[in-house]
């Protein structure tokens, strides 16, 4: 075989139930599924059919490198899991990225992926070491925190080892639990911890010795300075004296101390904030931790983040003179806009969130919020944009008169948040074992027209100064919270904008905002905002965005560096260095289609996914006003999924690919068998 | 990782990592990847001839790399001294890998802990091979760590003994 760049050439299929290994070919696969997130599509798609539980041993946890991992390419230290996802409602294929060192450690131990299946019959957690991959039982670590748990694995197998690992949230089956490795980088949004739980899975640990050979050196170098043109600049520890959303921040009696970190192995950017000295839910030690994005408002949630007119604060649409990316603004990466850019005043028109009145701003609380859970392993956002809102606006509703969690629902209370998160972790009392089940399924049990829909009184707009309505449950389709959706948090993006998130939203199964943050470009903005739903170029943009995304979870790249509209074949440029494929924009678009196509039959295989479904999933949301009171109506939201569907190659009518579609990709086989099962649209004459 | 090891000894210029007032390490780990590829076109942790160690809890980082004894006691312990691992006209010790035999006596030699030579092992006895910084002594834009660190908390000492 011709010597690989990039990849390492081998995925492990790792049975739990007989504790057997065996080897699969990277080539199996590669380079018609380019890696990561494409390759377990591909997988997922072969080996798991319908029927089957996010908690059955038939259920599977795909992990992949990208063929960037490890190769010193920036981002590519970014990888990817994906399984059925409890949290998800119903349960659905979903994925789940994330960073740090584990990634990388997985591919200089020889291999480019995991395939696990099976149950263990007890605790264990797989200790791999170039090449050799072992059971070993977990009954030691069963029960332990994260960070202990990560502590007793360095100090077994060696201070080097990188793992992931579930914390009780995991072993007990709260479906939102996350997985979580080095620099508290999380897999967090599709409930992957409980899948471990479940598989009686409390940790992977890794060693490895060997290499990853980029085929392009001079070409790695140089992405190293030109990908998201990094500062090279020192980046001193701060002493800062307020903290918040920025624009909102509030004193912090005594200041705190503020550095920056990388997320993930071999990124050339910090985009994660570290903040030092902080106060732990569990001892007396201060710890540290990151702050990466939806934690800074465990500090304190009165306002929602301020609207900065259609280019900024996130970004979304851009010029070539003002592009960036969302999330690098909580972590204070952005240089102030370029005032010579002739578009400016209309792209920066700056102005106050809603103000939402959720609980104060309490540094210390915030912190505890955040310890709680990053130990217990614990998706933050369903914590903090859901379970805590909810409470907060439920309580100030008069709804929860009748529940006794064995505390007065107070949010303000570090106390009680203790004793929340205590009951909901450990499945303790009727309503602990309750919201372990997620909100989604707790609130249909609790029923939903009351504990979902009643009306919370305490929305504020600021942009047309009135109050507002907004559901007291923030939840958005499948089962997930909203996220930059027009209302709730992240509320304060214009409707051209929220449309084009929702649709996004729409045809996911998780919350998707995560790895696919919106963009366009600031020209469509001029041409498409006055009829969003009307114009195809909003559908074109989300469909860029889905493709991006799944070429970022497959090269692998990050939603902090891409999309880069100016830059478009930056991820083409990134493969071709790490393996020698020549790659150009057109042929990757045309791997993350065949990927997204891939995803789509799954879920229609699977799940029954069809357009009267997703429609009815997305559309309540958006009911509820934007803080400018606009909602979009039943026709001009079907007219853009009309659009979308076209653009796509979908059958307008059922929502399903068609014939052509697929084989347009190389996917005829996938047609036949859904042909086969009545679900592919008939051919149009 | 202590420096028990080290004694007050003299040092020629070498690479040194800020305080966290100039600048804090990322833990990005761009000096390690950099340093192997440039060296030897690959990315592994055997390759890499400066060590990021990293706090998984406390996210905090400390950087490790050959100290450039102006003893070099490390070049005094090879037996194939002069064709292994060699002296330049800088007063900078190279490993010459050619001749290198994986005997790992630098390594046993090096007065630091953890010893800031690295060592590829190998089935094969041949490919045994030490791994030493040279300061990129012959690379124009110098040493590559520091030209990639993106928080520029690397630098060269600016004369010998100093930090």
């Amino acid at each position: 075989m011709a010597e690989l760049y990039g990849y390492v050439g081998k995925i492990a299929r790792i049975n739990l139930t007989d504790q057997t290994v065996s080897i699969i070919p990277t080539t199996n696969y590669v380079p018609k599924y380019i890696g990561g997130r494409s390759i377990a599509n591909k997988i997922f798609w072969d080996e798991v059919g319908p029927g089957v539980k996010a908690f059955d041993p038939e259920n599977k946890i795909i992990y992949m490198t990208g063929p960037t991992t490890a190769t010193g390419i920036p981002t590519g230290g970014r990888t990817v899991f994906t399984t059925i996802s409890p949290n998800s409602l119903p349960e659905q294929y979903a994925w789940s990225g994330i960073g740090g060192d584990f990634g990388a450690e997985v591919k200089f131990a020889g291999f480019d992926g995991f395939i696990i299946e099976g149950k263990a019959k007890e605790p264990t957690y797989l200790f791999i070491e170039d090449g050799d991959i072992k059971f070993l039982s977990a009954r030691n670590l069963w029960g332990k925190l994260v960070h202990a748990t990560q502590s007793k694995l360095e100090e077994i197998h060696g201070q080097d080892v990188k793992s992931v690992v579930i914390g009780p949230a995991g072993e007990n089956l709260v479906r939102n639990a996350s997985v979580t490795t080095s620099n508290d980088n999380v897999a967090a949004k599709a409930g992957l911890g409980a899948v471990f739980g479940s598989k009686n899975l409390k940790a992977i640990t890794v060693r490895g010795r060997g290499t990853v050979i980029p085929a392009n050196i001079p070409k790695v170098l140089e992405l190293r300075k030109k990908m998201a043109e990094p500062s090279m600049a020192p980046r001193p520890v701060v002493h800062e004296t307020h903290h918040g959303i920025p624009g909102t921040e509030k004193p912090v009696p005594g200041g705190w101390k503020r550095a920056q970190v990388a997320c993930s192995y071999g990124c050339n950017q910090h985009c994660m904030c570290l903040m030092l000295g902080m106060k732990s839910a569990f001892g007396e030690e201060k710890v540290n931790h990151v702050e990466k994005c939806v934690s800074i408002v465990a500090f304190g949630f009165e306002e929602d983040v301020p609207y900065g007119g259609p280019g900024g604060p996130g970004g979304i649409f851009q010029t070539e003179q003002n592009h960036y990316l969302a999330c690098k603004l909580l972590s204070r990466e952005v240089d102030p806009p370029d005032t010579s850019d002739p578009y400016f005043e209309q792209q920066f028109t700056p102005g106050p969130g809603d103000v939402l009145n959720f609980w104060k701003h309490d540094f210390e609380k915030g912190s505890v919020i955040n310890d709680l859970c990053n130990e217990y392993g614990i998706d933050k956002w369903d914590v903090l944009i859901w379970l805590l809102p909810w409470l907060s606006m439920g309580k100030k509703e008069g709804v929860f008169d009748e529940i006794d969690l064995g505390m007065e629902i107070d949010v303000e209370s570090e106390e009680f948040i203790k004793h929340l998160m205590d009951i909901i972790v450990y499945r303790k009392g009727y309503y602990g074992d309750l919201l372990a089940e997620g909100m989604a399924r707790a609130i249909r049990v609790l029923g939903k027209e009351k504990f979902g829909d009643t009306i919370y009184h305490g929305r504020y707009s600021r942009q047309i100064n009135k109050r507002l309505d907004l559901p007291i449950s923030l939840e958005t389709a499948w089962g997930h919270s909203v996220h930059w959706q027009g209302r709730g948090f992240e509320a304060s993006i214009a409707k051209p904008a929220w449309v084009a998130t929702n649709l996004h939203q729409m045809t996911s199964t998780r919350d998707t905002q995560t790895i696919q943050h919106h963009h366009d470009t600031f020209e469509n903005y001029l041409e498409l905002k006055d009829d969003p739903c009307r114009s195809p170029l909003t559908a074109q943009a989300v469909i860029m965005g889905e493709n991006k995304a799944e070429i970022k979870d497959s090269v692998t790249c990050c939603d902090w560096q891409s999309p880069n509209l100016f830059w478009p074949d930056m991820e083409a440029q990134m493969f071709e260095a790490a393996t020698g494929i020549p790659m150009t924009e057109e042929e990757l678009n045309i791997a993350a289609e065949r990927s997204r196509l891939l995803f789509r039959a799954i879920t229609i295989r699977n799940y029954g996914r069809a357009r009267e479904l997703e429609v009815n999933a997305i559309f309540p949301i958006m009911q509820y006003p934007d803080p400018w009171g606009e909602t979009v109506t039943w026709e001009e939201w079907n007219d853009l999924v009309d659009l979308y569907y076209e653009q796509r190659g979908y059958d307008k009518e059922t929502g399903w690919p068609t014939r052509a579609t697929y084989e347009k990709y190389g996917l005829k086989d996938v047609a036949d068998e859904l042909e086969a099962l009545g679900k592919l649209p008939p051919a149009k004459k | 990782m202590n420096e028990k090891k080290q004694t007050t000894r003299a040092l020629g210029r070498h690479i040194v990592q800020s305080p966290p007032e100039v600048s804090f390490c990322a833990g990005c780990s761009a000096c390690e990847i950099v340093c192997s590829l440039v060296h030897d076109g690959v990315v592994g942790h055997a390759y890499s001839r400066i060590f990021v160690n990293k706090g998984t809890r406390s996210m905090v980082s400390t950087i490790y790399s050959c100290q450039h004894c102006l003893d070099h006691p490390c070049y005094e312990a090879c037996p194939r001294k002069d064709q292994a691992m060699c002296l330049d006209e800088n007063g900078i010790v190279y490993i010459n890998e050619e001749h290198c035999i994986g005997c790992k006596r630098c390594i046993k030699a090096c007065v630091f802990d953890p010893p800031r030579i690295n060592y590829v092992h190998s089935k094969d006895k041949t490919k045994r091979k030490a791994k030493k910084c040279d300061l990129c002594r012959t690379r124009p834009e110098g040493p590559a760590c520091i030209e990639f660190c993106q928080v520029s908390c690397l630098g060269l000492s600016k004369s010998e003994n100093s930090d």
